[in-house]
């Protein structure tokens, strides 16, 4: 990777997004550096598919370039902005596959952790800062009771709801409420150390 | 949904798990302004954004970057837009997360995108048509030109008329705003109003159950005894003067109705193109109402509005002419002890 990925995905610059706005290739070229691990890491997640990943990392690219004037900084942070529209387009992908009931989506969950095995590089990601949320938040997500990292999980990464879970898990649907709620809880207690920090996402 | 409910969907919002109808309850909680709701939501959004720095990390492949800076290339937006056109089944997103924060011009910024849009289609379609008109003129020369530019500034037309049709929607949706604010008013009045005439029924039926569950029967003669029971009702007895000595009457006065009964017996018939009238008496006699006796009549209720009765120091019964007058002309008849 080049030089200009010493910046974490953490810490996009809103200003980067400013310069993107107006046309800048180098300043996306820059964002692509920066962001696009940890998106084509989460597109990999939700869909099961390299591939697809790769498909649906350049739709969403093309989208940030065309649509990046919508992105508000009072709204949140660029990162923040990138993972809600990558997931959003994702989970857009699964559906449609769905609909379609492509045998890839049996087995999603499967090809996605052994991708991900596999493809751990010696240093993925090369800023400290990002080592550092990466700790906490795979720490945090770790801390969590089974079931609720779970149920959690079935919602972000596969964009199921708590009634859609409940059926899947074969449990009442109070119970899987509940396991969201706690777990996401208990993920911003332990992620307040980080916004303390100034890291606020 | 009560809070609490709202309250505990918050997280279940941010990690996406809560069904449409759920998340439109809270959508519309939140733009009422609930600020615990929103603090909340704010930072479980926080969370759930940085969840995938949770994920055991995965290059892209080296050669999607290269392909991607190249697919940014103008002829390539243009051959994806009308594809961009079809609405996307989920929120875009900024909508995710509009609630950080008040999306204080949401619907104004949909509308221009829309209109952008538009323009961008619009814009494509005249470039399409300049760009064969150009490759046309080195075919066909100058003269094929001419319809072709023609042809294009009809496109121009017709998007400036989009725009103003669009504007002229955008000016109307004012107009039904503006309207809807009205009849809301209005509905309100009308609910004060309604509610103004629910007490005064309210208030009716008690006094209908206070005279004692009067029957079916609503002849003057019933309301009259039922009234004998209204515990607070004041009633006057009038004697008979040296015209008619056996006769005497009662003046019963409820407060609430502001309404007097009086029961006159045993006066004599009314001579004709006469009538009796009843006189209230403050600082000068005012007319009530009047009544008839016939011959052969003992007996006479008259039923009438007496606004002013606590200020009143006498009533009286006189003969007059048939209609009444304002004052008293004719003989006294019946009158209070003063």
């Amino acid at each position: 990777m080049d030089a200009s990925s010493q910046h974490a995905a953490l810490h996009i610059d809103p200003k980067l997004l400013a310069r993107v706005v107006k046309g800048d290739h180098q300043a996306f070229s820059q964002l692509y550096d920066q962001s696009s691990t940890l998106i084509y890491t989460m597109a990999l997640r939700i869909l099961g598919d390299r591939d697809e990943a790769a498909e649906l990392l350049q739709d969403v690219y093309l989208e940030v370039w065309r649509k990046v004037s919508r992105y508000d900084v009072g709204r949140g942070t660029p990162v923040a902005w990138l993972v809600t529209l990558t997931r959003s387009r994702a989970i857009d992908r699964l559906r449609a596959r769905a609909a379609r009931a492509h045998p890839k989506s049996t087995d999603s969950l499967d090809s996605a952790s052994a991708a991900q095995v596999q493809d751990q590089g010696p240093n993925p990601f090369d800023a400290q800062a990002d080592q550092e949320i990466r700790t906490l938040v795979g720490g945090a997500m770790a801390a969590l009771p089974q079931a609720q990292q779970q149920a959690l999980e079935l919602a972000y990464y596969e964009g199921l709801s708590h009634a859609e879970i409940a059926a899947r898990l074969n449990q009442p649907l109070g119970t899987v409420k509940t396991r969201i709620k706690l777990g996401m809880s208990k993920l911003r207690e332990s992620l307040r150390r980080c916004w303390e920090q100034g890291e606020h996402v | 949904m009560t809070h609490e409910e709202l309250e505990e969907a918050v997280p279940l919002y941010a990690a996406g798990a809560l069904e449409r109808s759920e998340r439109q309850a809270l959508e519309a909680h939140l733009l009422s302004g609930c600020v615990s709701c929103h603090t909340a939501l704010k930072e479980f959004q926080s969370v759930a954004a940085i969840l995938p720095f949770g994920l055991s990390p995965s290059q892209p492949p080296r050669a999607l970057k290269a392909k991607i800076m190249a697919a940014r290339a103008p002829a390539a937006i243009a051959e994806d837009a009308p594809e961009k056109i079809e609405p996307k089944p989920s929120l875009e997103p900024g909508e995710w997360m509009n609630h950080l924060f008040p999306p204080e011009s949401a619907a104004p910024t949909w509308s221009f995108g829309w209109a952008g849009g538009v323009a961008a289609v619009a814009i494509l379609a005249i470039g399409g048509y300049f760009a064969w008109a150009s490759s046309a003129k080195n075919a066909t020369g100058t003269a094929a030109v001419q319809p072709l530019q023609a042809a294009s500034e009809d496109q121009t037309k017709k998007v400036t008329a989009l725009q103003q049709q669009l504007d002229e929607r955008d000016r109307e949706i004012a107009r039904v705003k503006d309207e809807l604010h009205q009849r809301t008013t209005d509905s309100t009045d009308l609910k004060d109003q309604l509610l103004q005439r629910e007490a005064e029924l309210e208030d009716l039926k008690f006094q209908f159950t206070a005279r004692g569950s009067v029957p079916a029967s609503r002849e003057p003669e019933d309301e009259f005894a039922a009234l004998l029971r209204v515990p607070n009702a004041k009633t006057v007895s009038l004697n008979g003067s040296d015209m008619a000595k056996q006769a005497s009457g009662m003046l019963v006065y409820d407060a609430r109705t502001k309404k007097a009964w009086l029961y006159a017996m045993n006066l004599p018939e009314c001579p004709n193109g006469t009538t009796y009238q009843l006189l209230a008496i403050d600082d000068k006699p005012v007319s009530v109402g009047t009544f008839h006796m016939d011959s052969g009549d003992t007996a006479h209720l008259l039923v009438s509005r007496v606004p002013e009765f606590s200020k009143t120091k006498k009533f009286a019964v006189s003969l007059e002419p048939s209609g009444g007058r304002p004052a008293p002309t004719g003989p006294i008849y019946l009158a209070s002890q003063s």
